[in-house]
């Protein structure tokens, strides 16, 4: 329930109030071990078993001199014992090599690896490979060999441009696993934004093919005419939909290398406002606007966000960087009409977008100098972070995040709340990190605590908690006593250092725990500097 | 000790054959042949029809429930007020001959489940002798189901007392004393108010009954006593509440944060309710409350019952009190000893800002050219079915949760958008829903009677309704609202646009 509201509420921000169907995509994870799932394989079928008069046997060139093998070692984080390393898995993925000898994958394949091998066609080798760029918030990342020998005789790929609707592409990958290449061919479906399920907070334009996607095509490349047209990244699982699979197009990716090149990644920039479609002719009316269908309506300005200064709720944006914003929330860009987010989707960190604004009737401009939303980043997925908390008395604090919510799937409906109302009702401009007991270590220091389970810290002595640091320094004050202070009703847990201190050895001993708190990760509003990866 | 006694009773009840248990308890054992009308029961058969929260202009399809009915003195029958919640119709129907009167109810209780019948003929009840009450049922009690068979015949089935405590009844407000019997029980047609009898007493009514795991929970009769007492005044109040919460004191930290020192006893209060008594008397939060009346709590809230033994101090309150008592608690305030007089009152299901059942009653609502604006309300919450707390709105159902932090003015209601039916008025609104009105033309929501006067006086010709969620406003022309208000009302199938009381 609590992801369907969340959903809800993401597609409305981004969509301009069109709540969407909720929408069940996942991304093919990447198989574990190498060997291929299928028990018995089937006889291969003829060559283009597609027929395709107009096609030559191999439109797109021998692309195993361009593809790549990637296995990836990975470290699950451990949400509800943090101080453990986690779960080691493997899982097997695609990549292509393009200009400048370096590999092109999705991030979601690279994400918490801790050792990486890339392997090419014809060559018996196993190469270690590093991360050099990951993008989470559009599911791509790029791969540096350090042996010179892995990219003789690779072709690097190039890319193309949007493929026309019904037109045929081709997808190369390493489905479920195995050792060979894989091709599988499609139309294009649909071009339209969509969730990035990898994040699952970040919508950007995506396109629908027909071919055959499935966990190990993730990171391949989708060819037409020789060219990329997308990197194939998500689809359905097959009880939800078949032959509806996701590729992300070259308009997203062109963005990633322009942000990379001046050596580290920036992320997508936000407006950091909800707004809504004018289609009601009584509420243009009295917001002074004309018959022109338009002008969106903006709601909530998020007071972190780049616009907050500049923009104000009931404001109508009439125009984007001179592009006229139809009352549907729709733009004119190079000839196509195209959601208004696309629009901010093309800037990068630091640009400046023009609005033009009707404020209680008088036309305004305003230049907006763009960033990222900080409090959005504990609503999406955390990657290559460890989990950040705090253990002291045997009681487990830990920052409120996606990755928090799905290891417990807390039933709490104030911690529900707290987490579907992070953003947009503001939360985090008095609880930057909603710290929350999510747990407690039994022990006789303790034995009387259960019920203060899930409840969420205020107060400690009197100081309001805002962050998972703030919470470690109160607990690290000399006093006779710590009074914390939950929010809502409830009485106050109530610890004696003296005891805790006495307990320390004994509960570390009995829980097998390492470290008593892990503060290193920056909070998440610093976050995008310490993913850049070089 | 006491333990193993009734454990030495049960023993020797099972081996006895089943017509005998009651002579085992020195009684005279009952006749072979059992009448029911010498057993008090008559059917009840009730057609209801529940107002429709989703679509606050109508009923739903009617059903039809059958019951038994315990008749008391008086010529009244007793039964549960869920027989007869959303009532159009009651019939009383005598076991043996099928005769039926039509029935009134006089007097019911939602929250504690109770409600009494009165046949429109007078004479309807004579013959059958009034069930009197027997109120010193403990753990270790045997007592009998009683129900009818389709030819009248009396069904008779024992269970075993196995627990007596406090438990939420179906209103879910508060904690009422409640009977749990281990009982094999089979449903009848009639099962849905099932009499629980001891020594041809009436000891209990049938509250709930799990069939797999054989336990069924009762209304005891202390509570059916309270319930009955309450009725004989001119208006019936209900069951008072102290109105505040509480948390045990077993950590001995927070104990000694609280400054309680001497004997380890007593709750914490961790909420006072504004308005309710336990404010009134100036009760605060931290006050730790060692006695009840006369009864030392201890760090659990239980105090030590004559009858029952340890159980929850909340049973002093409800069961043992009535509304305009006065009700001494002691409490220690930063380790003094006070003690506060409460002045026990009942909280009506209206005095809440988001009321927890709105049973019998129509749904308030408002139409504005298409858009449907409802009260908040649990009732409306349940329309989402048994899971309504995880399936209906979060937000709503967070602030049902939380009224009393959201809204501790109280005296209030939420208006919410529940859903717009579109329109040419409402064109681009279509997908708007549940949103919570804070203002319409400026002016301050805080009940549906606000609304309706708040847009008779637009803005310059237009409504301008504001959201606490996003979109935050939205706007109708006043003069087109006006002006389709009848062929919306026409094209939906409304019988009328607005509901105000």
């Amino acid at each position: 329930m609590r992801r369907v509201a969340f959903l809800l509420f993401t597609l409305l921000l981004l969509s301009g109030g069109q709540a969407r169907a909720q929408q069940k995509s996942v991304p093919p994870p990447a198989p574990a071990g190498e060997t291929p799932v299928l028990a018995t394989p089937t006889p291969a079928a003829p060559q283009n078993p597609v027929p395709a008069p107009a096609v030559a046997t191999r439109p797109n060139g021998k692309i195993q001199k361009s593809l790549v093998r990637i296995t990836a070692t990975e470290v699950e984080p451990d949400y509800k014992a943090p101080w453990n390393s986690g779960g080691i898995q493997r899982g097997v993925g695609a990549g292509f090599v393009i200009e400048g000898n370096r590999i092109m994958t999705n991030a979601h394949v690279v994400s918490n690896s801790r050792y990486l091998t890339v392997e090419r066609d014809g060559d018996p080798n196993k190469y270690p490979a590093t991360v050099l760029f990951v993008a989470h918030d559009c599911d791509l990342a790029l791969l540096k060999v350090a042996s010179p020998d892995f990219f003789k005789n690779m072709v690097p790929l190039s890319f193309g441009g949007i493929p026309e609707l019904e037109s045929v592409v081709s997808a190369y990958g390493y489905p479920l696993g195995g050792d060979r290449m894989s091709v599988t061919t499609g139309i294009v479906s649909r071009i339209d934004f969509q969730l990035y399920t990898h994040s699952s907070i970040d919508s950007h334009l995506t396109v629908q093919i027909s071919a055959q996607i499935n966990p190990g095509n993730s990171g391949g490349p989708v060819m037409q005419n020789a060219k990329v047209v997308g990197v194939a990244f998500q689809g359905y699982s097959g009880d939800v939909a078949q032959g509806v699979a996701y590729m992300i197009p070259t308009p997203v990716i062109h963005r990633f290398l322009e942000d990379i090149k001046d050596g580290h990644y920036d992320k997508y920039v936000d407006l950091g406002i909800v707004y809504t479609k004018l289609q009601n002719p009584a509420q243009r009316h009295f917001l002074g606007l004309k018959d022109d269908d338009l002008g969106v309506l903006v709601g909530t300005v998020i007071a972190a966000g780049p616009s907050a200064k500049a923009v104000q709720e009931g404001d109508v944006l009439l125009s984007i960087d001179d592009h006229p914003i139809a009352s549907d929330a729709t733009v004119e860009l190079e000839g196509e009409r195209v959601d208004m987010p696309e629009v901010v989707e093309r800037k990068f960190k630091g640009d400046v977008v023009k609005l033009e604004i009707l404020r209680d009737k008088k036309e305004v401009t305003v230049n907006i100098q763009l960033g990222s939303v900080w409090p959005y980043m504990y609503l999406a997925h955390g990657y290559d972070v460890r989990p950040r908390y705090v253990l002291y008395g045997g009681l487990l604090f830990q920052p409120l995040s996606l990755d928090l919510i799905d290891a417990y799937q807390p039933t709490d409906l104030r911690i529900r709340h707290y987490y579907d109302y992070f953003v947009n009702e503001q939360i985090y401009l008095e609880h930057p990190e909603v710290i929350i007991l999510t747990n407690i270590l039994p022990d006789p220091s303790n034995t009387y605590l259960g019920a203060y389970r899930t409840s969420i810290v205020d107060e400690i002595n009197g100081q309001k908690i805002r962050t998972l640091n703030d919470l470690a320094k109160a607990f690290s004050q000399k006093a006779d006593r710590f009074v914390v202070r939950m929010i809502g009703d409830g009485p106050p847990l109530v610890l004696d250092p003296k005891e805790v201190e006495s307990a320390r050895e004994r509960i570390k001993t009995r829980y097998n725990v390492v470290s008593e708190q892990n503060l290193d990760e920056a909070p998440a509003k610093r976050l995008p500097n310490d993913q850049d990866k070089g | 000790m006491r333990a193993f006694r009734y454990h030495a009773a049960l023993v020797a009840a099972l081996l006895l054959p089943l017509g005998t248990i009651t002579a085992a308890k020195k009684e005279p054992g009952p006749a072979t042949v059992v009448k029911p009308k010498e057993f008090s029961l008559v059917r009840v058969n009730v057609t209801g029809q529940p107002y429709d929260y989703v679509r606050p202009w109508q009923k739903r399809a009617p059903f039809s429930k059958r019951a038994l009915g315990t008749v008391l003195s008086q010529g009244r029958v007793l039964v549960t007020a869920d027989l007869v919640a959303n009532q159009n119709y009651v019939e009383l129907e005598r076991a043996e001959s099928g005769e039926k009167s039509a029935a009134n109810v006089v007097v019911v209780d939602y929250e504690a489940n109770l409600a009494l019948l009165e046949p429109t003929e007078k004479k309807f009840l004579d013959g059958l002798t009034p069930l009197q009450l027997a109120l010193d049922t403990v753990v270790g009690d045997r007592l009998a189901a009683w129900q009818l068979e389709s030819t009248g015949a009396l069904v008779v089935t024992e269970g075993l007392v196995t627990t007596i405590q406090m438990t939420r009844y179906p209103a879910d407000l508060a904690q009422f004393l409640t009977y749990r019997i281990s009982i094999s029980m089979q449903y009848r047609d009639n099962s849905y108010t099932v009499p629980l009898v001891k020594n041809n007493k009436l000891a209990g009514l049938l509250l709930r009954f799990d069939s797999r795991t054989q336990v069924l929970d009762a209304i005891p009769a202390p509570i059916i006593a309270h319930f009955l007492k309450d009725a004989e005044t001119q208006h019936y109040r209900g069951f008072p509440s102290a109105g505040f919460g509480f948390f045990p004191t077993r950590d001995p930290q927070l104990r000694s944060f609280a400054g309680q020192t001497g004997k380890a006893a007593g709750v914490y209060v961790t909420s006072v309710e504004p308005n309710m008594p336990a404010a009134k008397a100036g009760m605060q939060v931290g006050d730790i409350v060692v006695a009840v009346g006369n009864n030392e709590i201890d760090q659990n809230g239980n105090y030590v019952d004559p009858l029952y033994g340890k159980i929850e101090f909340t049973n002093l309150i409800t069961a043992r009190a009535y509304p305009g008592d006065t009700m001494p608690i002691q409490i220690q305030r930063a380790g003094k000893p006070m003690q506060l007089n409460l002045a026990l009152d009942h909280r009506d299901a209206k005095d809440y800002v988001i009321p927890p059942y709105n049973i019998d009653q129509p749904p308030l609502y408002y139409v504005l050219g298409g858009m449907i604006f409802q009260e908040l309300s649990r009732q409306y919450l349940r329309e989402w079915g048994a899971n309504w707390q995880k399936d209906a709105p979060q937000r709503f159902v967070y602030k049902d949760r939380f009224q009393s932090e959201l809204y501790p003015e109280g005296n209030r209601r939420v208006i919410v958008l529940t859903q717009v039916l579109p329109a040419n008025a409402t064109i681009g609104y279509d997908d708007l829903a549940y949103l919570t009105v804070t203002k319409v033309n400026g002016k301050e929501i805080k009940s549906l009677a606000d609304l309706a006067e708040a847009v008779k006086q637009p803005l310059a010709g237009f409504i301008k309704i504001e959201t606490e969620e996003d979109p935050k406003q939205i706007e109708l022309e006043a003069a087109q609202v006006e002006s389709e208000a009848a062929a919306l009302q026409q094209n939906y199938g409304l019988p009328s646009l607005q509901r105000l009381e």
